[in-house]
């Protein structure tokens, strides 16, 4: 066996046990759970006839999909400019502001949803401040709604999109949005034809991340969401834990893989258009 | 040689001194032997009032048994799911509601009790020597009903006053999933003069009724402490043991006097099918229902007893479902026919609330 051929089985050798540990802790958990969902007393796909063909259901799907697309696209809104200063900062400084940025990363998902129910309660900070600054006259009701559940997801995923793009945006030579504006580019369209494009591997894993995330969240949902703001994070778990229907829990797991993949790669596409060499 | 080879880095192996591997050897038969003395009873339990009950039960059954405890916490249907997963085995007792007892007797998880071991069941209220058949007793029999703020709200005196028009955005209910939740659609059912079981549609029609008036389901005990101190609700439905945490968060809340009653649930102690220690449960279950336990749970605000021979003045008798003649006041849910609807009534409550 020749030298190159020998190195091509040896780097197969030395990648089998972990390739194994995968396939056998993650890939085949996934092909049972789906394997669950088919050929169920009412049809091959039945369980996903059920699921597509019930209001309730698919009212849930979009809800949950409308909440982790605006979670991402705010994310993405308030952790790009704030990424651009901390890399643009030179000195200790630039450490401190990372810090300060990712150090809500430090606490537990549960007490970061907890904080909000502080904060948006009917006697919570923001409403005894809008009745003190004269703004409103009773407590506005904030919590149990759609935004409240997307106010702390933003909180939550923020400093992942900024950890994520501040190592991208670190790369962007400052001299070629100099030489942009030498050759008659304004700042905005410096930004767009030269920093965007070189911005968009950081943007999409942030968004991915951030997606991912907010779509298949359970904890900020179920605390600040409550029954009438149900999504597939907890639905699953009332299907799975309360009713025991684990070929229910399946489907909706199913689903939430599914439109997962989906939207990454809808999102890779739109990123191999604005940056051609990320393809 | 450079610093960071790897000689440098594994420190050479020196032989032990002589006297040291005797040594060794009898400190760990000896902690292996100290190992298994303590026996361990694995305990399911939801962890409300931990400390009260480390004080009251875990400290004193240790140092009676020689044993450990250890504890699982969290709500019925989390709890129980885990006992049917794991097919009956890992926990030795399980505390449940009888709502979700029966689900477990029904699952088929839970061993009948040796009764000739239990020797204070005889102190019981008949009521809760053999709620459920051959299966556990309850140790606390509570009561299901309506809390309000008498500093906001005006007084409740019947269920059907959940509907009131001046309870609007004031209200919170137990979710579906919990041991009250079901409740809510048979007294849903009562409004609207029908009988939930049979007739579902009609008590959800009532319910969706009820849809202004709700701020949120709570799931837990703690939440709906939670809801009240943070004067999200004014009003709920709820359960006595949790009374005491919300009197303390706002004393001004009060436990509604009903003109049509309030609801039964027993807290039950079974013996899933796999207890490893199960002469150890029996044990433990029969302290539980001891008189000294009974009355300082009692006294301390944990528990309603079910020991006969429990004493309480008025004050400790007031928050509680205490005595022959309150215990037989209170009206009782069918249990299995509410196991048997659970399903259907969690998705149309789900398409109600939750769509």
């Amino acid at each position: 066996m020749s030298p190159p051929a020998r190195l091509h089985w040896l780097a197969w050798a030395l990648a089998l046990p972990a390739t194994l540990l995968v396939a056998s802790f993650l890939g085949l958990p996934v092909l049972w759970t789906f394997s669950d969902t088919l050929n169920q007393d009412d049809g091959l796909f039945g369980a996903y006839a059920t699921f597509f063909g019930s209001d309730f259901r698919m009212a849930v799907l979009w809800r949950t999909l409308r909440i982790a697309i605006i979670t991402t696209v705010l994310s993405v809104a308030i952790g790009f400019p704030t990424a651009w200063v901390v890399a643009r900062v030179r000195g200790r400084w630039k450490s401190v502001l990372i810090i300060l940025a990712v150090f809500p990363l430090l606490t537990g998902v549960v007490v970061r949803s907890f904080a909000w129910l502080v904060i948006l309660g009917r006697n919570g900070i923001l409403n005894d401040a809008l009745i003190g600054l004269g703004l409103s006259e009773e407590p506005l009701t904030m919590l149990y709604t759609e935004g409240a559940v997307i106010v702390a997801m933003v909180y939550l995923f923020v400093p992942l999109m900024v950890l994520t793009l501040v190592g991208v945006l670190e790369g962007i030579p400052d001299d070629l949005v100099d030489a942009a504006g030498s050759l008659g580019a304004g700042p905005a369209a410096a930004f767009r034809q030269v920093v965007l494009p070189m911005a968009v591997p950081g943007l999409i894993i942030g968004a991915v991340l951030v997606f991912t995330g907010a779509f298949t969240s359970y904890a900020t949902p179920q605390l600040l969401g409550g029954e009438r703001q149900m999504t597939m994070g907890t639905f699953l778990y009332q299907r799975a834990m309360v009713t025991f229907d684990w070929t229910g829990a399946s489907t909706i797991a199913a689903v939430m893989t599914i439109v997962t993949l989906a939207v990454v790669w809808a999102m890779s596409r739109t990123a191999a258009r604005l940056n051609p060499t990320v393809a | 040689m450079s610093p960071l080879s790897l000689t440098s880095i594994v420190r050479p192996v020196r032989r032990a001194p002589r006297h040291l591997v005797p040594t060794a050897v009898v400190l760990a038969l000896a902690g292996t032997g100290a190992a298994q003395a303590a026996d361990t009873l694995v305990v399911s339990w939801w962890g409300y009032n931990g400390e009260k009950l480390d004080a009251n039960v875990t400290q004193p059954f240790q140092a009676l048994c020689d044993c450990e405890l250890v504890f699982e916490t969290g709500n019925n249907a989390d709890r129980l799911n885990k006992v049917i997963a794991r097919k009956g085995r890992g926990v030795d007792v399980i505390f449940l509601t009888d709502n979700f007892s029966q689900t477990g007797i029904e699952a088929g998880v839970f061993q009948p009790i040796d009764r000739a071991a239990l020797t204070n069941l005889d102190k019981l209220y008949e009521l809760a020597q053999a709620p459920q058949g051959e299966y556990g007793p309850a140790y606390s029999v509570g009561r299901a009903g309506l809390v309000y703020d008498s500093a906001k709200v005006e007084p409740l005196t019947r269920w059907n006053d959940l509907w009131r028009e001046d309870l609007a955005g004031s209200l919170s209910i137990p979710g579906i999933t919990t041991t009250a939740g079901p409740m809510v659609v048979v007294k849903a059912g009562d409004r609207a003069g029908v009988n939930a079981y049979e007739d579902p549609d009609g008590a959800f029609a009532a319910l969706e009724q009820l849809r202004p008036n709700i701020v949120k389901s709570f799931r837990s005990g703690s939440e709906l402490v939670n809801l009240v101190s943070t004067g999200e609700v004014s009003a709920a439905m709820a359960q006595d043991f949790a009374f005491g945490a919300l009197q303390e968060a706002v004393p001004t809340m009060t436990w509604a006097d009903l003109e049509d009653g309030d609801i039964a649930t027993l807290n039950t102690l079974n013996i899933p099918s796999g207890a490893s220690e199960v002469e150890l449960a029996h044990r433990f279950i029969d302290f539980m229902l001891s008189t000294d336990v009974q009355q300082i749970q009692a006294e301390q605000g944990v528990d309603a007893p079910v020991n006969t021979e429990v004493t309480l003045n008025e004050e400790q008798a007031a928050r509680w479902t205490y005595g022959q003649e309150q215990i037989d006041s209170l009206q009782r849910m069918d249990y299995q026919r509410m196991n048997a609807a659970r399903i259907d009534w969690i998705d149309r409550w789900n398409e109600l609330f939750g769509g």
